[in-house]
């Protein structure tokens, strides 16, 4: 099963140095959903940062992108 | 593996070094901790008032040395001392204020701040800034995904409050981390918890 990488990026790079083993490209997508989730809820961004310029770009374990998430689109409101 | 979840609590474990996490198993398969255990506290104590089930999973957290002895043993040897009666349900007491506030910690707080504060809470329990765990339990624990917890703990590293590497964590800036955590890491000191149930230390 292929290795995705998740990383967080705006003018700066937070790499996902871990990688996760999914199933598929779909599966990929709904981890990074959750991810993203899990990063926004009651937080107000990264590095002292606020998630209005923040992505995060999912690859595959050739290095290629995959796709692009804005985590600007996951903030619910409730941060802090 | 210390308890698996409706286990008897045949056995009493006080850790001399390591942490011990008590977690709650959902059905879905999560893993979430509500509370831990060190070196000034005890796994299975309760079992000593009569025939107990373990309500929680216990698994070893960071590995250490523990002392362990049969709970039918210990019953005897303290044939009914009031005292030690009465520091068994003081200890009790405080798992139950702990469990309370994770409760409430991870209901609300964010996950960077739960992030921090289980790391100072960690770092108390075991008396040392380097923590040698598995990521993988790590984030269960946290109920979020490994790759948050990788992101996090980049973040905190970047920030210069932790140094992250395969199988362990090292707390390079105590008061900055502090600072990024929730009030909850002050609140679980045993000190504390002690003293906001009425008991001293």
């Amino acid at each position: 099963m292929p290795m995705y990488y998740f990383h967080l990026h705006d003018n700066e790079k937070i790499d996902d140095v871990d990688g996760t083993i999914l199933v598929d490209e779909a599966a990929a997508r709904d981890h990074a959903a959750g991810v993203a989730r899990e990063l926004t809820f009651k937080n107000s961004g990264m590095l002292g940062k606020d998630w209005s310029d923040w992505k995060m770009s999912v690859h595959n374990d050739q290095g290629t992108k995959l796709f692009t998430l804005a985590m600007e689109d996951f903030r619910n409101g409730n941060s802090k | 593996m210390i308890f698996e979840l409706g286990a008897v609590l045949d056995t009493i474990s006080f850790p001399l070094s390591g942490m011990i996490s008590l977690t709650v198993v959902t059905e879905d398969g999560g893993i979430i901790e509500t509370s831990t255990v060190g070196r000034e506290g005890a796994v299975g104590l309760h079992g000593v008032l009569g025939h107990r089930l373990s309500f929680t999973r216990a698994t070893t957290q960071i590995s250490g040395v523990f002392s362990t002895i049969p709970t039918s043993r210990f019953r005897s040897l303290i044939d009914g001392n009031v005292s030690v009666l009465k520091l068994i349900t003081d200890h009790t007491e405080l798992l139950l204020a702990e469990a309370q506030q994770v409760a409430a910690c991870n209901a609300v707080h964010d996950a960077s701040s739960r992030l921090c504060r289980w790391l100072l809470q960690a770092a108390d329990r075991i008396g040392s800034d380097v923590l040698s765990l598995t990521q993988e339990f790590l984030a269960q624990m946290l109920g979020v995904r490994r790759t948050t917890l990788t992101l996090l703990a980049q973040d905190l590293q970047r920030k210069g409050l932790i140094q992250y590497s395969r199988g362990q964590i090292t707390i390079l800036d105590r008061k900055g981390l502090e600072e990024n955590a929730c009030e909850c890491h002050h609140i679980l000191r045993y000190k504390t918890l002690l003293s906001m149930i009425g008991l001293s230390a």
